[in-house]
């Protein structure tokens, strides 16, 4: 039995993790670039309710650092120093969602540094570094997912509603991308292009790249469903009121292609996301000091990051509840479409 | 009007009708397929012709040449006083409406994500004709026609039983005003006693708003029942033509006689010939 | 015949198309393997120039397109300027080392997944059922990076698995017993990656395809006769559900050489995917064309396999074939 409100549960789910990002400088403590060299490679800082003398208190706290000289982990808290965490103070400057000028966050600090998931090499706090570095790895999924559903929506269509020398050149070329190694191809096509650039410009190449090289799969698949659909007696029906190619493609023919593609966009937003990360991951993507999920996994290609310091990994992480939920959402998807399949004229029944 | 029609004038007549395709499969296929070869007939105004023949004789071929959604290779077809198979999309814009194909397979020709009063509209939207208060007049009033009940209007076809779904198909195909209904084995995905009513309501439609049809089937007997001539086909070619009485009575051609014993048992008929 | 005849030809056209276009892609980046080498103030201008004439850069397109395929009959495949040597006898080895690691890998991954799936079709509904989907859904969510990741950090921490290359140091003193055993300590970390990561799809897959034709009208007939349930899941219900689990197999076969790069990256497998990624990051021309050809080979191959594998087994497509 199908449940109307699953596809409403998942796309609620993905949306608050979505604005989360979105809204990364609000719920980061620290600037992403903000840098102490005082502290690198600071494990997660430990919270307390529960203080040295054993008072409970509200407000969630934590101690400032000392270098210990007799324990094998260098820093250990000094109790005499406890700085209590405030909610929704004002901190570093950001603009939210890119425009809005604004100061405040859910949490931080007035004296004292808390690094909620650790710090890495220059002191810069990871909670923040992961947060911003969505922003990225899920704008470049996004809009990559989007370039290439486009270009696939816009092939496939051409393919198979015109058909002919069209169709065949068209599908020719599809099969020659689909034979290419998709992974070799994305990393040839970022490699050969310019290497020393802007992050800006990095991002833009890397989501083009990205987006262009996937469409022969959705064209595809637009392209199947374009052609049935065209074939359709209704499609007929309405050539026969007179009705010209345009009004045919846009009334008839797109909205039947459209849970394809939105079944295809919760599939390859993931897919692409992973891609940018494996490109920064090993150079090729978002250089620093602009964070991406990927980047911020690249300092584990030095061994002794790799066994010493855990919470470096944690950014592989944070890419598991968006996988989750586009998961569900597509599984929601396959469930929830096709309206466009009706049973055939059933027999009997009152006429 | 576009036509002047008197009634010892063919409203619809084909001349020579040929249509061949290339083989679909293999891009270098010389061989030809003839759908159609030699077709000519002509039907009066009112008045109802009957194309029968087995799976695969070009009967739906025939039907889109003249709804005028194929065209056919060689031939001519006349509507009235104009001849259709030389004029362009623009100028066939303006003769569509008078000829209108209701489809075989209501799951397929009904659009399944429109709602009934979308789908009875659809054509006077897109001749542009009435402006939207008027439409949704006319379509409540052409459902009404059809005899699907009001609150139904705002359903999809989904929920609508195939004889309904039919009668959704009718409707949109009156909603132009046609002369000509072509009806591609419109009742052979009806169950018999579904098949009756509709059958019912197309004569009915014929004597109110003065229609002419062109009956496709496979279906003798009810083809028999419901028409005034009959043309037999049989492999691309029409190989007899007459009126019912003489068609069912004396057939000439082995594929005809083939066809009735087949729907009759022997060559007699069952149902009473249509009261004219 | 002639539809084996006619799969080959489309599959040579497609690799001719492959390689040009791979050709003229790289060839029309900007930037070259030189163009490192200028930066190197030790090399002097003119050793640049006569290098590239050596390796004829200075030539059009066209004839240098015409040369490399002249060096691939050969079985050169061009030259690779990192390396200095042929690039074909390069790619062998690496290749090699790709497939030893990928066909380990698949052949296991398809033992477990195919059981599983077919279990997990015939409890539908009930707790087996529900917990390999439930497992299968949360190892589809991990990155394969992740997996790659964890896996070395258990390599490095716990000390049981090596944690790179093919084979230890003083591989060669080892008798032969001792020489496989090397290499399969050197490969139970890559495989355990790249099967986790492969096989929560592959049993999805199964299970789907298994899952549709256990609802089938002769199915049941069949267990109306009495036919024992292991038989009937293996030989009716596997064979009915063969094609879209042959389609499957291809795509296996095609991803042997490409497949595994992120992990042999990562877990420092002498494979075909750091070779790739140095060369590509070098420029390193003709290393690059070589590569994206022979995965391209594989992925069409598996395809062309596919293909000859739903022939045999489906009369449907026999037939189709033969009225053409």
């Amino acid at each position: 039995m199908k449940n109307p409100h699953r596809l409403g549960r998942w796309l609620v789910a993905l949306g608050l993790l979505h604005a989360i990002i979105a809204c990364a400088g609000f719920f980061a403590p620290y600037d992403p670039r903000e840098q102490d060299r005082e502290n690198p490679y600071v494990p997660p800082t430990r919270v307390h309710l529960v203080d040295a003398h054993g008072r409970f208190h509200f407000r969630p706290f934590f101690y400032g650092s000392l270098i210990r000289e007799d324990s094998f982990e260098r820093l250990g808290e000094d109790s005499a120093k406890a700085v209590q965490i405030q909610f929704f103070t004002h901190g570093a400057r950001y603009h939210l969602l890119g425009f809005l000028p604004c100061r405040l966050h859910l949490f931080g600090t007035g004296s004292g540094r808390i690094y909620v998931l650790g710090s890495d090499a220059y002191g810069r706090d990871q909670l923040s570094r992961i947060l911003y570095g969505g922003q990225i790895s899920l704008l470049a999924g996004l809009l990559g997912a989007g370039l290439t559903l486009l270009l696939g929506a816009t092939i496939g269509t051409t393919a198979g509603y015109f058909g002919g020398w069209r169709d065949a050149l068209l599908m020719r070329l599809a099969e020659l991308f689909v034979a290419l190694p998709w992974l070799y191809l994305l990393f040839a096509l970022r490699a050969f292009l310019p290497l020393a650039v802007s992050p800006l410009e990095a991002f833009l190449l890397v989501t083009v790249v990205i987006g262009t090289v996937g469409w022969a799969r959705p064209a595809r698949l637009v392209r199947g469903v374009v052609l049935s659909a065209k074939e359709r007696d209704f499609v007929r029906a309405a050539r026969g009121f007179g009705a010209s190619n345009g009004y045919l493609l846009r009334r008839h023919v797109l909205p039947a292609a459209s849970s394809v593609l939105l079944t295809q966009a919760a599939i390859l937003i993931p897919q692409f996301v992973l891609a940018e990360m494996t490109l920064s991951f090993l150079g090729l993507g978002v250089p620093e000091p602009v964070p991406s999920w990927g980047n911020l996994l690249a300092n584990l290609q030095e061994y002794s990051v790799l066994i010493s310091y855990w919470w470096m990994y944690l950014p592989a992480l944070a890419i598991v509840p968006f996988f989750l939920g586009y998961l569900g959402l597509a599984g929601a998807l396959q469930e929830h479409a096709n309206p466009y399949k009706m049973e055939a004229a059933s027999l009997g029944g009152t006429g | 009007m576009l036509f002047r029609c008197e009634n010892d004038q063919p409203l619809l007549r084909a001349e020579n009708l040929e249509k061949r395709y290339k083989r679909a499969d293999a891009l270098d296929s010389k061989e030809e397929v003839a759908a159609l070869s030699e077709v000519s007939f002509s039907i009066f105004p009112r008045t109802t012709l009957a194309l029968v023949g087995e799976s695969g004789s070009g009967k739906s071929t025939l039907a889109l040449c003249l709804a005028c959604l194929e065209r056919p290779t060689s031939g001519n077809i006349w509507f009235g006083e104009r001849e259709v198979t030389a004029l362009n999309e623009k100028e066939l814009r303006a003769i569509r409406p008078q000829i209108q194909l209701v489809f075989q397979d209501p799951a397929s020709s009904l659009n399944p994500g429109w709602t009934a009063l979308e789908i009875v509209s659809e054509p006077l939207l897109v001749q542009q004709r009435l402006g939207k208060q008027a439409r949704r007049a006319k379509a409540h009033a052409l459902l009404e026609q059809v005899g699907i009940p009001a609150e139904k209007a705002s359903k999809r076809p989904g929920i609508f039983s195939g004889g309904q779904r039919q009668r959704l198909a009718i409707a949109r195909a009156l909603a132009l005003e046609p002369k000509v209904l072509i009806l591609d084995e419109a009742l052979s995905a009806l169950d018999c006693s579904v098949q009756a009513q509709i059958v019912n309501l197309l004569l009915e439609l014929q004597t109110s708003l003065g229609l002419t049809y062109l009956f496709i089937s496979h279906d003798f007997a009810m083809a028999a029942h419901l028409s005034d001539q009959i043309a037999v086909m049989h492999q691309g070619r029409i190989v007899e033509t007459g009126s019912v009485e003489t068609v069912v009575h004396a057939p000439k051609h082995t594929v005809t006689q083939r066809l009735i014993t087949a729907a009759m048992g022997s060559p007699a008929l069952p149902y009473p010939p249509k009261v004219a | 015949m002639r539809y084996t005849f006619r799969r080959m030809i489309q599959a040579a056209i497609l690799l001719f198309g492959a390689s040009v276009l791979t050709f003229l892609f790289s060839a029309l980046a900007p930037g070259n393997y030189f163009d490192e080498m200028r930066l190197n103030p030790q090399i002097s201008p003119e050793t640049i120039i006569s290098l590239r004439g050596q390796y004829h850069l200075d030539r059009p397109l066209p004839v240098r397109y015409v040369q490399w395929v002249n060096s691939l009959i050969h079985g050169e495949m061009g030259f690779s300027f990192a390396y200095n040597s042929p690039v074909g006898p390069l790619l062998w080895v690496r290749a090699r080392n790709t497939l030893i690691l990928t066909l380990t890998a698949t052949l296991i991954a398809w033992a477990i997944a195919l059981p599983l799936g077919i279990w997990s079709a015939a409890t539908a509904g009930r707790w087996p059922d529900r917990v390999l989907s439930w497992a299968t859904a949360s190892f589809l969510v991990l990155p394969d990076l992740l997996l790659a990741l964890c896996l070395l950090i258990l390599a490095v921490r716990s000390g049981w698995f090596p944690t790179g290359g093919l084979v230890s140091t003083g591989f060669e003193t080892l008798l032969p017993f001792g020489k496989f055993r090397d290499i399969v300590m050197h490969l139970t970390l890559p495989v355990t990656a790249l099967v986790l990561s492969s096989l929560p799809i592959l049993i999805r897959h199964v299970r789907a395809a298994i899952g549709e034709v256990l609802g089938a009208p002769f199915l049941r007939a069949a267990e109306g006769h009495g036919i024992p349930r292991r038989r009937l899941l293996y030989r009716y219900a596997l064979r009915a559900a063969a094609n879209p689990l042959i389609s499957l197999f291809g795509f296996s076969i095609g991803a042997l050489l490409s497949g595994s790069f992120l992990v042999e990256v990562v877990m420092s497998w002498p494979g075909l995917g750091p070779l790739m990624l140095e060369a590509i990051l070098a420029r390193d021309l003709y290393v690059v064309i070589g590569g994206v050809l022979l995965s391209t080979l594989f992925l069409v191959g598996g395809n062309f396999i596919a293909d000859m594998m739903l022939y045999w087994a489906d009369p449907r497509i026999r037939t189709e074939a033969a009225t053409q």
